[in-house]
């Protein structure tokens, strides 16, 4: 099994793993919060958050990238921030990378755990509050459990999302083996070396076959909590 | 309602025909299409302005790394002619049997710097025990792809026949092309970086802090040729010609490359 991928090709698949994996989690609690004010709320402001939270779905990859190499690099306002004061450095490292799968992937994420959200029956939570629930009990224990199904759903499409991400990740922390060469970035790089279509065409099964897991797992888990909460 | 939906329909209808019936665009009639390698582009935007009003004839350029835009025309990218930033990629291009081997010649010479961030800087002698890495602190060094772009594969050549490679290797940071190597240093993200002499003259944000032997590396040797399957011979041949002119001479040298003397005619 481990001779199936040279030792650069694992690295680029399990760094593509962890960098999907933190990026979607890091991403769920804003996502769940922003699609929360994008469906529900009535604030002023609210069209222009909805902008915002799609620009890195109209905007050419590698400009999401660009502008997160100016904010969050070493010389970026935000970034010299974090590393003055965290110690925590964006800039050519993973961490970096997770931050660019996370900007690219959040729009998607949004927009399935909205689409959720706006199709709770509103009844039911008014129901919860005449029966002396306050809005948080509300929200844990009616609407969570119904917006399960689309928390799921907006979360392996922003793991996916996360797994292809290439513009604005190498524009932004580069191609550096081993620490943010993902597996889009192996397969590019491959691909421009005499004889590296092998190694390309490997990788690239590896992406699809992680796809077509992902999306098995997640139909598996989505029926099942429907079932769940469908009382059946 | 149903009135409506048909309106859509006829209007999508008449807007995806006429997108269909506008006239063909970056293959003009009597254009050419050049790849180059990134580092020629301050020289070759004059150089082909300069044409274009000579001859008539548009030009469209497209800049990348050498090794990309080798793959594109073994993958049938409509270009007429090739620069490269390097023998190699040219090379496999011949053996694919991809270009006018006779239009092939030599074009220029350049050569690999270390530079630095900011207007000025300490200048750094490249010597096999240089401390590269410690110089480098917690930053990185910018280059093109090391196994790829011309200007890595230079790069890592010097450093590997320095002895400075292994060292070095866990610090680099590999940028698609050397112009975007050239960015990062110019932003100061990176704090050192390998282009070209040629890229450091364009950018005011960095310093050449030091020169590599030319004998560390393979020579940096940058060959023209008309890809075989142009449709644009005579027009592509001539801008060939054009890039051995004075006015192509000037542009050239005026950013730093070596113009190679064309054969006499044989």
């Amino acid at each position: 099994m481990t001779n199936w991928l040279s030792p650069a090709e694992w690295d680029a698949l399990s760094l593509s793993l962890t960098v999907a994996f933190w990026a979607t989690l890091l991403s769920l609690p804003p996502g769940i919060a922003v699609a929360l004010a994008l469906a529900r709320g009535r604030f002023f402001g609210r069209q222009v958050l909805n902008g915002l939270v799609h620009l890195p779905l109209i905007l050419p990859p590698v400009v999401t990238g660009y502008v997160l190499l100016i904010l969050f690099g070493r010389r970026g306002p935000v970034g010299s921030l974090l590393e003055d004061w965290f110690g925590i450095v964006l800039a050519f490292r993973w961490t970096g990378a997770v931050l660019a799968a996370a900007v690219m992937a959040f729009p998607l994420m949004v927009r399935a755990i909205r689409l959720a959200i706006e199709a709770v029956d509103p009844k039911l939570e008014q129901a919860a509050s005449t029966l002396g629930a306050n809005r948080l009990w509300t929200f844990t224990f009616v609407t969570l459990p119904l917006i399960l199904p689309g928390i799921i759903a907006g979360a392996i499409l922003a793991f996916a999302k996360a797994m292809g991400e290439f513009g604005a990740t190498i524009t932004f922390v580069s191609n550096i083996p081993g620490e943010t060469q993902t597996l889009p970035s192996a397969i590019y790089a491959f691909l421009q070396v005499p004889g590296g279509d092998a190694s390309a065409a490997r990788l690239a099964l590896v992406s699809v076959t992680v796809a077509i897991v992902a999306l098995a797992v997640s139909e598996v888990v989505a029926s099942r909590v429907a079932r769940k909460i469908a009382g059946r | 309602m149903q009135r409506v939906g048909r309106r859509v329909i006829a209007v999508l209808a008449a807007v995806t025909l006429s997108l269909v019936a506008l006239p063909q665009r970056a293959a003009a009639k009597d254009g050419i299409v050049v790849f180059a390698a990134a580092s020629l582009k301050n020289a070759l935007d004059d150089i082909t302005a300069a044409w274009s009003e000579k001859t008539g004839h548009k030009v469209a350029v497209s800049f990348a790394g050498s090794s990309k835009l080798a793959r594109q025309i073994q993958q049938g990218a409509p270009a007429d002619i090739f620069i490269s930033a390097n023998v190699a990629w040219m090379d496999v291009l011949a053996k694919d049997k991809l270009i006018e081997q006779t239009t092939r010649r030599d074009l220029l010479k350049n050569r690999i710097v270390l530079i630095a961030h900011g207007k000025v800087a300490k200048p750094v002698y490249i010597r096999g025990g240089l401390d590269l890495a410690g110089l480098l602190g917690d930053g990185r060094l910018a280059m093109a792809m090391v196994d790829s772009v011309p200007a890595g594969i230079y790069g890592k050549a010097a450093l590997t026949s320095l002895g400075l490679w292994d060292a070095v290797r866990p610090k680099v940071a590999q940028a698609d092309n050397v112009r975007a190597a050239l960015a990062l240093v110019a932003r100061g993200e990176a704090p050192y970086g390998i282009v070209y002499a040629t890229d450091a003259a364009a950018s005011d944000n960095v310093t050449v802090v030091g020169t590599f032997p030319a004998e560390t590396h393979p020579p940096i040797v940058y060959p023209a040729a008309v890809i075989a399957e142009s449709g644009q011979e005579t027009v592509a041949r001539n801008f060939l010609d054009f890039l051995s002119s004075d006015t192509a001479r000037d542009a050239f040298e005026q950013q730093g490359f070596t113009v190679i003397e064309p054969a006499m005619a044989n």
